[in-house]
């Protein structure tokens, strides 16, 4: 199959176009709501190959379907977690190539042949990452919602080198929101870790 | 009180959380997480207009979308018995009575739930439906129509108004506070799955299983037994889980209609509409005092905004009536209704609003009377009596949070006459404000399981919503048992489990406490038992002098290994279950938890904008259990505070009754960059009333006052005091 890589904007688009009709007159409505029924296209499967955690997984999704829920509903990796699907609160942050995405703003045709680590693949075996045993001994978390966004970006954070300062590491973080407000034990960690 | 010398504990690697590991691998599984076989999806559609009655439902475009199974309507849904008939419906108070009325209440208002075979096909489908309606006018406008509302009397008017119509320092103001939004992390989900024609199985987000079962028990006329609720791991709540949810029933309605289960997950806009709200207020306060800094009086009005389908009243004046000494006190409320969805409890409920108002009329005072607010408050507490009931504080050690708090931030530092610290562009001030809550508890379940190997499994349904609820559990029974840390495992948040209240209201810990101990006490006694088939000595043991290890029970030196006792008297498992609530103590004593809240910020006087530097919070929650989850848990509650004084609000467009901006994105509450370090300490001293553990709750307090600290720290910066929250910098700018 060729690759091609689709944009949620693309449906975005779409669907902001569709909502215009609500100011169009009437006469042109019916026109159009002809061709908004052409618009309404059948599903279309993908498929396609993707490393998650170092497996290989032969997907066969909607060409819909985000990397978000792509795991959390197609392959049962629910560590990833779902917290506003609009790119506003860092939950579902992976790693795709070594390089922190959110899932959520991301086709999953869009990762085809793309190495993915989610929460679950970032422990060895039983051996938990630095990152994650930091967060349990800072008790960098409460509900734990927030847990699996929050160490994945940590890691990245560490990895790209943005911890020189309390305020440097809050300023990185600011994109994975805590609604518990576990904040003091989330920069300890990190620190913890850049040491 | 039981506390032994433990065993240690060995390879307790790492020191955390009980469900530590399960949170940071993602393994531990929240509602939405289960896997349920041959399970499909529901997406709600929601109204258009935000008042009228539905003419018609198109629904032709979405059931052309592959994969759509059905559509609910208020046309097409399963017979619920508790919904028979308009007054089963009335009898239900369950609020909005979802697909069983045409009548609009809301803008969102669910009219539809399209069930399809993946999220992709449901969300789609829903997109297509759309609906006819006769539109009615709604209003949606606080601010115009709580005038029209007259206030009365929230419980007993102490003294009289006229006895302090001549002191001579007195401050009257008004104050407002916006919506505001719980919105957990995790959105409201629901799996539900029918398991035969009268069984019922619920994976769902709560904050009580118990409270949740027997709503659906009574609306399906089903056992409550009958109804298995599972929240094992809860992703925040903050009281939005407190109550039972239209999407929930609706989840459950789509799973009979379709006989398959059926997993919903609220959008992140439909977590503004569905699943409550702190509601707007309004509040005057006219406080009065002599010329010594005394309290002569307070009136205290509030209004806040409810819906028109459903009341609901926040208690804003409670707190009023309890923290300090004032001879003459009035309080009145009114609420509002008007064409939004039904707010409930939020963090704090009313008292977190009602401390906005009362703790920034203090600090007007001081400054008319030139008085140092700490000591302003220090010399009007009512620390020895609640001042409502005349009934001695078990404890209270507020008086102390002031003082430890002033010395944490350096409270000598601050400037008495506002505006006179700058750095630069930035101009620095300090502000304080206290937080009390009414220390509650409240009748709960446990059971300890014991296995052979010594090892015990401690059960209650109480839910945990990231308090640390289950480690306290562990906590607990470590101290009142003698058993390693490591052998004690915990189940929680499944209502086949003893029965436990809901957690809210800072009253988790304080009941589930009490029943973790009666259960270590009863688990002793019934191994002591069949001890005493071994050994005489055991006959007349009490579980206070019972010890028990890793290895074996002993009293006064005799030790009997589990292996022995297993063996001889042929054991399995050993159960003990017993539940525990309050007593006779609270005729006696009143009980409470509060918090000293202080902070220095810095005020940009070119952009307004508020940077907080330091904040400092001191709690009294009694005896604390486990350090590190509390001070995360008051830490947390301070990010709220921060939230409600700076950014949070979700305004209303009052024209067509929609939210503006009703996402994350929108909606602001404080981001790691927002908040300081918070210092957080604690008093640490035991209720020795309260329960077995001595431990008061902690999670309100955290957050009561601490907005009224931020706003009287920018005060005392600038000189410009602000009486509507959130305070934004163009406010700042404007003022
Ligand atoms: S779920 Fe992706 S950013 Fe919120
Ligand atoms: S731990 Fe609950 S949202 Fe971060």
């Amino acid at each position: 199959m060729e690759k091609q890589t689709y944009s949620r904007r693309f449906f975005l688009t779409t669907s902001s176009l569709l909502a215009t009709f609500a100011f169009i007159p009437e006469s042109v409505k019916a026109f159009y709501s002809n061709v908004k029924k052409l618009v309404i296209r059948p599903k279309e499967e993908l498929r396609f190959l993707v490393t998650i955690n170092k497996k290989k997984y032969r997907i066969n999704a909607d060409s819909r379907t985000t990397l978000l829920d792509l795991v959390r509903e197609q392959l049962q990796l629910t560590g990833t977690k779902k917290g506003c699907d609009h790119g506003q609160c860092g939950a579902c942050t992976v790693h795709v190539d070594g390089q922190r995405v959110l899932s959520c703003l991301t086709l999953a045709a869009m990762v085809q042949d793309k190495n993915v680590t989610t929460i679950e693949g970032l422990a060895d075996g039983d051996k938990l990452h630095p990152m994650q045993q930091a967060f349990i001994e800072c008790d960098g978390f409460q509900c734990g919602y927030c847990t699996p966004g929050q160490i994945m970006s940590a890691v990245a954070c560490v990895n790209e080198g943005h911890t020189g300062s309390v305020e440097e590491i809050k300023e990185f973080m600011s994109g994975n929101l805590c609604r518990c407000g576990a904040y003091n034990g989330i920069v300890e960690s990190i620190q913890k870790v850049a040491r | 009180m039981g506390f032994f010398d433990n065993q240690p504990d060995i390879q307790h690697i790492p020191e955390g959380r009980i469900e530590g590991i399960a949170k940071v691998t993602g393994s531990g599984k929240y509602a939405a997480e289960y896997k349920v076989n041959n399970q499909c999806y529901g997406v709600l559609v929601g109204s258009s207009v935000a008042a009228g009655t539905i003419k018609s439902i198109s629904l032709d475009d979405a059931k052309q979308v592959a994969g759509v199974i059905d559509i609910l309507t208020h046309q097409h849904k399963p017979f619920v018995p508790g919904f028979a008939d308009e007054a089963k419906i009335k009898e239900a108070h369950f609020g909005l009575p979802i697909f069983y009325t045409d009548k609009i209440y809301f803008k969102g208002q669910p009219i539809a739930m399209v069930i399809a075979e993946t999220l992709e096909e449901a969300t789609y489908a829903a997109s297509l439906v759309s609906a006819d309606y006769t539109i009615d006018k709604a209003n949606v406008d606080f601010d115009k129509s709580h005038p029209g509302i007259a206030a009365s009397n929230t419980g007993k008017e102490r003294g009289s108004l006229d006895s302090w119509s001549n002191v001579p320092y007195v401050t009257e103001a008004e104050y407002t506070i916006q919506n505001e939004v719980h919105n957990p992390m995790e959105m409201h989900a629901t799996i539900a799955q029918w398991t035969s024609d009268d069984k019922l199985k619920l994976y769902d987000k709560n904050q009580g299983v118990n409270n949740v079962q027997r709503t659906f028990a009574k609306l399906w006329n089903i056992p409550t037994g009958n109804i298995e609720v599972i929240s094992e791991f809860v992703g925040g709540g903050f009281g939005s889980g407190l109550r039972v949810w239209p999407h929930t029933f609706a989840t459950i309605m789509a799973a009979r209609q379709v006989k398959r289960p059926v997993k919903l997950m609220l959008t992140r806009p439909q977590m503004f509409l569905l699943v409550g709200y702190r509601p707007a207020s309004w509040q005057k306060i006219k406080i009065g005092a002599d010329s010594n800094g005394q309290f002569a009086g307070i009136w205290h009005i509030a209004k806040h905004s409810t819906s028109v389908y459903e009341n609901f009243e926040d208690g804003i004046t409670r707190i009023t009536r309890m923290v300090y000494k004032f001879s003459n006190l009035k309080t009145e409320s009114a609420i509002v209704p008007l064409n939004l969805s039904a707010p409930t409890w939020m963090r704090g409920p009313g008292d977190c609003t009602g401390a906005f108002a009362v703790e920034c009329a203090i600090d007007e005072l001081s400054y008319q009377l030139k008085q140092d607010p700490v000591e302003l408050r220090l010399k009007n507490l009512a620390i020895e009596k609640d001042p409502e009931n005349g009934k001695t504080w078990s404890t209270n050690f507020l008086n102390e949070g002031i003082q430890k708090g002033a010395t944490m931030i350096n409270w000598k530092n601050r400037q008495p006459v506002p505006g006179q610290e700058t750095d630069g562009d930035w101009k620095i001030g300090y502000g304080m404000a206290v937080g009390m809550w009414g220390a509650g508890r409240g009748k709960a379940g446990a059971s300890i399981k014991m296995q052979r190997d010594g090892t015990i499994t401690v059960r209650t349904a109480m839910t945990d919503i990231g308090t640390g609820t289950g480690t306290a559990m562990q906590n607990i029974a470590h101290d009142f048992t003698g058993i390693s840390k490591n052998n004690i495992k915990v189940e929680l948040g499944n209502s086949n489990l003893p029965p436990a209240p809901s957690q809210g209201g800072s009253t988790g810990l304080s009941s589930i406490s009490g029943a973790v101990v009666a259960t270590c006490e009863a688990l002793k006694q019934k191994l002591a038992g069949y001890a005493s088939l071994q050994n005489d000595v055991y006959k007349d043991a009490l579980a206070k002098d019972i010890l028990l290890s890793d290895t074996g029970i002993s009293y006064k030196a005799n030790f009997i290994s589990y292996a022995s006792l297993w063996e001889k008297n042929n054991l399995d498992l050993v159960e003990a279950e017993a539940s525990s609530g309050p007593g006779e103590e609270r005729q006696k004593f009143s009980f409470c938890s509060s918090a000293a809240h202080f902070c220095r910020v810095r005020v940009h006087s070119k952009t307004g904008k508020v940077k907080i530097d330091k904040m400092v919070c001191v709690v009294d929650g009694g005896k604390i259990v486990n350090e590190k989850a509390a001070a995360n848990q008051v830490s947390g509650a301070a990010a709220g505070g921060i939230g409600m004084a700076l950014m949070e609000e979700q305004p209303v467009d009052t024209r067509y009754g929609s939210l503006v901006g009703n996402d994350l994105a929108g909606y602001h509450f404080a981001v790691n960059a927002d908040s300081p370090i918070v210092e957080v300490a604690f008093i640490n001293k035991p209720d020795v009333n309260i329960n077995p553990t001595g431990s008061k709750g902690l999670g309100e307090v955290g957050i009561i006052g601490s907005a009224a600290a931020i706003a009287n720290a920018i005060y005392n910066a600038t000189g410009k005091r602000l009486r509507n929250l959130p305070i934004t910098p163009d406010k700042i700018l404007q003022a």
